[in-house]
């Protein structure tokens, strides 16, 4: 109730016109002025018309109150990209002192319909960074949770890194990409996070510690799906600035004379063979 | 591509946006740029009132009064819509200032469109207050009261000094230090450093670096002494063109029209156009040509004015007869940006 979004959702069913609702009946809208010669027009619904006017007066009017924050709810309903309501969600928030757990769940709510948004993004962060570590496992959690129906959603990636960095939490996210990697090999998005973790986890030790065994993972993924360019340049990546061991590591030389020796040539395996050739001292024996 | 249809198009979405687009109206002149572009690139910015659209556009400029101070951590730019602008005070304070740094690359980009003359907006506020946002790891805030910081800020910030041709408001040095922090294992960028590379994130790292300066014309000629891992980012961006002709954004991901443009500019600021198979791209694109005007996202979709303003450009850069040619770091008219 505090965060104003049971309120939106009981409209859904039938909305009642702000200026048909005695409790803001004190207020006069504020309407935009677009000036006399309106340039690239917006049709304005009614509904929207009206609860931009009224978010207007009300921030125009600094209102700290429990219904202004209810109408930021309604307003960021019609339009979840406007920073100037989210702006004075968070100034509300601070000033009547909302338990920020139930903003998370407020955020969890907008985000299912409309999760590919930055300005939701980045309130969800605001929150997350005033809760602290506290917030580590709701913040993993619920990236996981977006991640599980887009397993490549850009936002809840970057989220998801900025958790780790800020707020902790890697001890399980090498597991995490091999899960997403087992479920679907060509995750580009679980690759890259593979490689996060590996170079930028405090558990792990760095690239040159975990070069290794993420050769030998990689070459099995490469194995199972040669055509697949996501596992091939994470593999050309483990050897990043290492062009000499990169063109010499006897593994990565048997992994391309085995696809080769099969019938299909892919693309970027002879790109790769080439890159070798180029970056080799000595002639590649193919 | 039926250009006098896509006219026909971006003339009605110029004297009314549909509904839908309400949830976008924070964006309203990034909106009115993807339209006043649109008509320029085909050729049809006669059918529009120039003189009113730079009054409109400059009426979003925020007019701080002589006693702001550059310094007080506030940007001074254009704001991004008339919900987000509020009349000063009665004694004339502006107590609302949400300017923008993407609404200012637009409507400057719009003033350049219509010809108008950008010495005579007023911008050493704009500039000045532009370094409160640039970040101490070179990235920028696209807003004062904060906001995500990535590449596409950098990119604003950019554009604006390159438009204004007046580098006082960004750290060169520090913006290209976030940019080469962004370049992935894979050679092409990421929004942030970190991130997964990304065709909107490189274009908007080499656009950047374009723009301030850093790398000329034809890099590929001069690859050795670059910043950037040269051949590694050409590696990424030419495989980026999928088995039905379109460009997708990241390695594994479907073909979208609007990759088209951020992929095929950077091959052109590259210098290497020639790696792009045309007639495949030209294909797939007119798959997602709408038969009332405008692209779409995917093809046999419905049209949207962002993925139809990149499939104008997209055509652009294929060099369609009776488009305009593009400056592609600029994302306008090569004539627009040569103020012809
Ligand atoms: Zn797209």
């Amino acid at each position: 109730m505090a965060s104003g979004s049971s309120e939106v959702e009981e409209q859904e069913q039938e909305r009642v016109m702000l200026r048909d609702r005695p409790e803001w009946s004190d207020v006069t809208p504020l309407p935009q002025d677009d000036g006399p010669t309106p340039v690239v027009p917006i049709k304005y619904t009614e509904e929207f018309a009206e609860v931009m006017d009224y978010f207007r007066a009300v921030f125009a009017a600094d209102e700290r109150s429990p219904r202004a924050l209810s109408l930021t709810a309604e307003a960021i309903h019609f339009n979840a990209g406007n920073y100037t309501v989210w702006h004075f969600r968070r100034l509300l928030l601070e000033s009547l002192k909302i338990d920020l757990h139930d903003e998370l769940e407020f955020v969890q709510r907008i985000a299912a319909d409309n999760s590919k948004n930055y300005q939701i993004w980045h309130h969800r962060r605001w929150v997350a960074e005033k809760l602290g570590p506290d917030a580590r496992n709701a913040e993993l959690q619920f990236t996981k949770k977006v991640l599980s129906v887009d397993a490549k959603h850009y936002h809840a990636w970057s989220h998801r890194q900025w958790v780790l960095q800020a707020l902790g939490g890697w001890e399980d996210e090498l597991d995490y990409c091999s899960e997403l990697l087992e479920q679907d090999m060509f995750n580009n998005s679980a690759w890259n996070q593979r490689y996060f973790v590996i170079t930028k986890s405090p558990l792990l030790g760095g690239l040159e510690a975990m070069r290794e065994s993420e050769v030998l993972y990689t070459v099995k993924a490469i194995n199972v799906y040669p055509e697949n360019e996501s596992s091939w340049r994470y593999l050309r990546g483990l050897y990043k600035g290492e062009t000499i061991s990169w063109a010499n590591d006897p593994q990565v030389s048997s992994v391309c004379l085995k696809i080769l020796s099969s019938k299909t040539l892919f693309w970027i395996l002879s790109v790769t063979v080439i890159n070798r050739i180029k970056t080799s001292e000595m002639p590649l024996r193919l | 591509m039926d250009k006098d249809l896509h006219s026909t198009f971006a003339e009605l979405m110029f004297h009314l946006l549909p509904s839908p687009y309400e949830s976008q109206e924070i964006n309203h002149l990034t909106l009115a740029y993807f339209v006043i572009s649109s008509l320029d690139i085909l050729n049809s910015l006669n059918r529009v009132e120039k003189d009113a659209i730079a009054n409109w556009v400059l009426s979003f400029q925020v007019h701080p009064g002589t006693k702001a101070d550059p310094n007080n951590g506030q940007f001074y730019g254009f704001h991004g819509s008339r919900t987000s602008q509020f009349p000063p005070d009665d004694n004339g304070v502006l107590l609302h200032n949400h300017s923008h740094l993407a609404s200012t690359y637009c409507a400057l980009a719009i003033l350049k469109i219509v010809g108008y003359d950008l010495s005579n907006v007023d911008s050493e506020i704009m500039l000045a207050s532009m370094r409160n946002l640039q970040q101490p790891d070179g990235s920028f805030m696209p807003i004062h009261i904060g906001g995500e910081t990535d590449l596409r800020f950098v990119y604003c910030a950019a554009a604006i000094c390159f438009m204004l041709d007046n580098w006082s408001g960004v750290d060169k040095e520090k913006a290209k230090d976030y940019i080469l922090n962004c370049q992935s294992y894979d050679g092409g960028f990421g929004l942030v450093p970190g991130a997964e590379s990304h065709g909107g994130g490189t274009y908007c790292a080499i656009a950047s670096l374009r723009l301030m300066g850093f790398i000329d014309d034809n890099l590929l000629s001069s690859c050795d002494s670059s910043l950037i891992n040269v051949p590694l980012l050409l590696e990424w961006v030419v495989q980026r063109q999928g088995m039905d002709g379109g460009f997708q954004g990241r390695p594994n991901k479907a073909t979208d029209t609007c990759y088209a443009f951020w992929i095929g500019a950077v091959l052109k600021i590259l210098g290497a156009g020639n790696f792009v198979d045309n007639k495949a791209l030209r294909r797939f694109l007119l798959t997602c040509q709408y038969k009332y005007g405008g692209f779409s996202k995917f093809p046999g979709e419905f049209p949207d004015l962002y993925h139809s303003y990149y499939g104008f450009t997209a055509f652009s850069l294929l060099e369609e007869s009776g488009l305009k040619s593009l400056c592609s770091e600029l994302g306008i008219t090569e004539t627009a940006a040569k103020g012809l």
